[in-house]
């Protein structure tokens, strides 16, 4: 009986110890300006399941400040999912998020499965990691600038005038200011998409989180949205881009993660993945996208 | 069909109309301001808050207007525990029972309405409000209830309609309010063609009104629906 307490203790101290390992790096970048090195986000071990499908097999991601990471796979592999368990839309069984050195903090309830603690630190901290989505989810009874303004006067509570400015200001970037007094139901799918993207603009997150942003989209206006996230990654904004564009991966990310069945087959720069891949699965992949 | 009866009378079916307008506007006030939160407690998952808005709706919607009235102002003057109480002098009233039995009747049927309307939100559009940051309240302030809100107003203006025709129960217990009028005057003339189909024409006076009226708000709050051209 004496054995099975031990090794439970050593488990603990282990576990323990590992924690301190790997957060200390974070802590001692935290508040330090050192380029591109300030973690923006750390996601460690990220477990999720519904029932018993586990769709995420323990992932974990470290994005510096000013990385763009493109997450690729094929329909199913959980990258869609994994997006939804960083900004807590869905909560993840297992793991821990720290966004720019504040953990979100979850805690295990008796059945071993993660809890929101906090209710109001997740909140705050959602709105550092805006989302972009795939049906763009506007509010369909405001205008484009009403959308826009929404968070950051109410959830932000920035003042209605320094909101107005800013939410022009972002509506310029991404080419839209015209139609500002539109409903979103008036635009295509690009515009949309691209009020979209300002909307989380105006929150100024510190990660911005992109989950399939042009799948929805006809093929001839992808273009006008992929040039917006062209230009937020040059600005070095620090992106999660979940997609299917192998050429914005290849020519704008700065990283590539490639997942399968909910683990990560592949991870490095483009230009070594996508001319050197390990994995045999992300092989088979790229045959089956670059044609 | 005597004119000279429906001009002579005309004082009283204008003052029957005031009470029918004074009945109608107060119970849909007070219904509706019942119905909001009642509302959100029938969408909750909980099931010990969405049941008793459940039975209420059951009960008021699984009765007549007509029995509900009669078992207020005739019913509960039975109680002596009711006749005691601070309540009775208010329940002892026709004019208050009715607007008690109207406006809980309307709540009733606007919960109903105003739930289908929360459980019709686009998904995404909350998810889109939870992505930002928004608390459950805030998000049911700025987002869920204004969209719910224009989604119910078509078949609010039902209600609206309906609780207005509703009104001329009234008349039953006393008081006089259009169709009680029209009653007092078939009563003195016996000539029911000439009482009641004056009261049928003010009740489409007032019904076209409100027509307009929710045609107006309708035409202001959906504009997100309308073709682009018009908004600009």
């Amino acid at each position: 009986m004496e054995i099975p307490l031990c090794f439970a203790e050593f488990e603990r101290t282990k576990a323990l110890i590992l924690k301190i390992i790997t957060i200390s790096p974070l802590t001692s970048n935290f508040g330090i300006e050192m380029g591109s090195d300030k973690v923006a986000l750390f996601v460690e071990d990220i477990h999720k399941s519904f029932g018993s499908l586990e769709v995420l097999k323990g992932l974990s991601v470290t994005a510096h400040e000013g990385d763009v990471v493109a997450m690729l796979g094929s329909s199913g592999s959980g990258k869609s999912t994994f997006l939804r368990c960083i900004n807590l839309l869905e909560t993840p069984n297992r793991g821990r998020i720290v966004v720019s050195g504040e953990e979100i903090k979850l805690q295990e309830d008796r059945h071993g499965v993660n809890q929101i603690l906090d209710k109001k630190q997740v909140e705050r901290m959602r709105a550092k990691l805006a989302m972009v989505f795939q049906q763009f989810n506007l509010w369909s009874h405001m205008t484009i600038l009403e959308n826009i303004m929404e968070a950051p006067v109410h959830v932000l509570k920035v003042p209605k005038n320094e909101a107005r400015e800013k939410a022009e200001f972002y509506l310029q970037k991404v080419g839209i200011f015209e139609r500002k007094e539109y409903y979103p139901a008036h635009l295509s799918g690009g515009q949309q998409q691209r009020a979209a993207i300002a909307r989380a603009l105006a929150v100024e997150p510190e990660v911005m989180l992109f989950d399939e942003p042009t799948s929805a989209l006809d093929p001839e206006l992808v273009g006008e949205v992929l040039r917006v996230m062209k230009d937020l990654a040059e600005e070095g904004r620090t992106m999660l881009v979940v997609t299917h564009e192998m050429g914005f991966a290849r020519e704008v990310s700065s990283r590539v993660i490639f997942l399968h069945e909910g683990s990560i087959e592949e991870d490095g720069p483009p230009s070594v993945v996508f001319e050197t891949p390990k994995s045999e699965r992300f092989r088979q992949f790229l045959a089956q996208n670059l044609k | 069909m005597d004119f000279e009866i429906i001009f002579d009378n005309l004082g009283l079916y204008v003052e029957g109309m005031w009470l029918t307008l004074e009945l109608v506007s107060l119970s849909l006030l007070a219904g509706f301001i019942l119905a909001v939160p009642m509302a959100i407690m029938r969408v909750s998952k909980n099931y010990f808050i969405a049941a008793p808005v459940r039975l209420f709706v059951y009960i008021f919607r699984g009765t007549p207007l007509l029995v509900q009235i009669y078992i207020i102002y005739y019913g509960l003057g039975q109680f002596d525990a009711v006749k005691d109480s601070f309540a009775w002098p208010f329940f002892k009233e026709a004019y208050f029972c009715c607007l008690f039995a109207f406006a809980l009747n309307t709540g009733a049927y606007t919960v109903e309405i105003l739930r289908g309307a929360i459980a019709g939100t686009p998904f995404g559009e909350i998810e889109a409000a939870v992505s930002v940051g928004m608390s459950r309240i805030l998000m049911l302030r700025r987002i869920i209830l204004p969209s719910a809100f224009r989604r119910a107003l078509p078949a609010y203006g039902n209600e609206v309609i309906f609780m207005l025709h509703g009104t001329s129960l009234a008349s039953i217990i006393t008081l006089v309010d259009l169709t009680g009028a029209a009653r007092i005057v078939n009563s003195r003339y016996y000539s029911p063609y000439e009482a009641y189909l004056t009261a049928a024409v003010f009740y489409m006076g007032l019904t076209f009104t409100l027509v307009w009226l929710f045609k107006k708000l309708e035409f202001k709050w959906f504009a997100h629906l309308r073709p682009r051209k018009e908004t600009v």
